[in-house]
């Protein structure tokens, strides 16, 4: 059976003036489907230049990726914003939500800018079940500012899970949050990948995040620290 | 969710600066339908004060006049008779038609003083003096229907003109009148002696010198700086001056209301022959179609650089907006939205701002000049005593282009923060604070 992500000898390489900054220095990487994985490490380590290189925002210097079965690596730019709003779900630490957008245009916007438009219909219904499940159904026509910063958060999962990703990447998810809110995120992310078998990926800091993850992944110094696994 | 949906509210989000780029755009598209109103205007009152003060609507000639009118020829002459001017009038289209004689003449002034008794010279300044003029001759109340313009400068002159069939009275310009120190005859006043009397002084149309005597009935104001040496006579005296006795050298025409005046040109050559030729205003004053084209140019040149600061003013907001909106569009990109995309939304914020600020500058520029329309603006041509009046229009081909201008070029403004939106890269854009 085939892994939903499969990265071998990943480097980063980036350049900054005259010198060249090593980001990572071969990774490899599997992760199957409905895994809930964390990846830790210490600031400039390089977890977040891997978790950009896995969400296709950024490209490796060299090494093979295979996200789904698609050779991410060889891909142009706009062929990967399709691999993007197809495959894989963003949730970030400044939850990035648009100012301008309600809370169900927020959750509804990675289908809404699709070229094939849903049925509204189905897709209004879609958004209102997830803003449910993330707790936030009596706050579909808020706009963001008008949200805390845990109610936020949720919005952006649920913007995450509206095009049914096979991967959700979460880049520090709970930096922001106060602890009882980190714990109320992690238990709906859990819960998500319990009942729904999303596969989350996130990197963080926080030891409370890392003891309620299934595997743990340590990079360290742009390379992955052999044997971090939980639970 | 439509894009021009989230442009619209893109815009609304920072409103300060949206309206500081909505004002710079309506002042700017109001200035350009207002100034291009006052020209119109300006070239309407021109053509007003050339037809209905000067030319009429259509004028008839022998055929060879015009090409020699600055002769002022009197050989070039043609048949003045009730059946002429009848066949001119049953030519469908034409109103009134007045008919006239230009000529060049002597105007000698009678001396200040009586001659001395001693027979010695009078003083310089209580002497008689000669000087040459342009007159017009026609019948007052024919022409009175052609040129009404004619008569508001009579108006705002001293004196009147005549309508009296046997009429000696001359019309001059009012500062050429002073200049000579002409004193006018009041109307109903008894004829000074003919020592007393000017007299005009010219060619006959075969060279034998002839001349009548005048007095000044009245004198017109200045409209423009070179209608100095300039004076009107009654059409029967210009005839016997000129030993041109039921000949004229012009007819002048007016239209009826709604008649089409290149077809009532055709007409009226097709009734009156190959002997005839027959002009519209525009084709004798052909300095007209030079001055527009000249105030177009200056007008395009103007209209242009104002669009292109005003269009700077947008895409230094755009970029402004850009700038504020960095991390929001790496989180577009992140979640799948293309580069075309971006581009698109900040082409239709541009677009949207285009026709907000395009209607608004055009429905304030059409509120300027209705006001300026109704009211009137009084504008004295350079060297005149009497102000013309402008009421300024505007074509409705030039407001629909002037939107056009303001919408695609806010758009065109537009993409330079938009291709820059849309080369941002997610990963830096996402990083930006």
């Amino acid at each position: 059976m085939s892994h939903l992500i499969e990265m071998k000898g990943i480097t980063k390489t980036y350049q900054l003036g005259k010198t060249d900054v090593v980001a990572l220095r071969g990774v490899d990487l599997t992760i199957d489907a409905g895994e809930f994985t964390v990846v830790t490490g210490p600031s400039g380590s390089g977890k977040t230049t891997l978790l950009n290189i896995i969400g296709c925002l950024d490209r490796a210097t060299s090494g093979s990726y295979v996200l789904d079965g698609v050779d991410v690596g060889t891909r142009d730019f706009d062929d990967l914003a399709g691999v993007r709003n197809e495959k894989i779900g963003f949730i970030f630490q400044n939850f990035n939500l648009i100012p301008v957008l309600d809370v169900a245009e927020n959750i509804e916007f990675p289908v809404a800018v699709r070229k094939n438009a849903e049925d509204p219909a189905a897709l209004r219904a879609r958004v209102e079940q997830l803003a449910k499940a993330v707790g936030l159904d009596q706050f579909l026509h808020h706009k963001p500012d008008e949200l805390s910063g845990g109610q936020r958060q949720r919005v952006a999962i649920a913007r995450a899970l509206i095009t049914r990703p096979r991967l959700v990447l979460a880049d520090e998810p709970t930096a922001n949050l106060d602890s009882k809110t980190s714990e109320q995120i992690i238990d709906l992310m859990l819960a998500l990948n319990r009942e729904q078998a999303v596969t989350f990926l996130f990197s963080t800091h926080d030891a409370r995040v890392v003891s309620h993850a299934r595997r743990a992944l340590q990079i360290s110094d742009g390379r992955m620290v052999a044997g971090a696994m939980a639970h | 969710m439509a894009l021009l949906k989230l442009a619209v509210r893109n815009l609304l989000r920072n409103r300060k600066r949206t309206v500081i780029t909505l004002v710079a755009l309506v002042v700017g598209v109001s200035a350009m339908i207002a100034t291009r109103a006052f020209i119109n205007g300006f070239r309407g009152m021109i053509i007003e004060n050339q037809t209905r003060g000067v030319l009429g609507e259509l004028q008839v000639h022998h055929v060879g006049y015009v090409a020699n009118v600055q002769s002022s020829p009197l050989t070039i002459d043609m048949v003045d008779s009730p059946e002429v001017r009848a066949k001119i009038a049953a030519v469908p289209g034409v109103g009134v038609v007045s008919p006239r004689i230009d000529f060049g003449a002597q105007l000698s002034t009678p001396d200040r003083t009586p001659p001395h008794e001693d027979g010695s010279e009078l003083p310089e300044a209580d002497r008689g003096t000669s000087t040459f003029m342009m007159v017009t001759a026609f019948e007052p109340a024919l022409e009175k229907q052609v040129t009404p313009r004619r008569w508001d400068w009579i108006g705002a002159g001293r004196g009147t003109m005549s309508e009296a069939g046997d009429s000696t009275s001359l019309v001059l310009n009012d500062d050429f009148a002073r200049a000579l120190k002409l004193e006018l005859l009041p109307a109903g006043a008894a004829l000074p002696p003919v020592e007393r009397q000017a007299a005009l002084i010219t060619g006959d149309r075969e060279q034998a010198l002839n001349g009548e005597n005048v007095v000044i009935g009245g004198t017109f104001a200045s409209v423009t700086a070179n209608d100095r040496r300039i004076g009107f006579l009654p059409l029967a005296l210009a005839q016997r001056l000129l030993r041109m006795e039921g000949r004229v050298t012009e007819y002048g025409l007016t239209l009826e209301p709604g008649a089409d005046l290149e077809q009532v040109k055709a007409g009226l050559q097709a009734a009156l022959g190959p002997e005839y030729e027959v002009h519209t205003w525009a084709e004798r004053i052909p300095f007209l179609t030079d001055l527009v084209e000249t105030q177009t140019k200056i007008f395009n040149i103007v209209s242009t650089i104002v669009l292109l600061v005003v269009l700077l003013g947008i895409v230094n907001a755009m970029l402004m907006s850009v700038l504020e909106r960095v991390r929001e569009i790496g989180t577009m990109l992140a979640v799948g939205m293309r580069r075309s995309q971006i581009t698109r939304m900040f082409l239709m914020e541009g677009a949207v701002l285009g026709v907000v600020g395009g209607v608004l500058g055009i429905a304030v520029g059409l509120l300027l000049v209705l006001v300026m329309s109704q009211a009137g603006i009084e504008l004295p041509a350079p060297g005149a005593k009497v102000a013309s009046v402008i009421h300024p229009t505007v074509e409705p081909f030039f407001v629909v282009r002037t939107l056009a201008q303001a919408v695609i070029g806010s758009a065109l403004a537009a993409i330079l923060p938009a291709r820059r939106a849309a080369a941002l890269r997610p990963v830096e854009a996402l990083a930006h604070t």
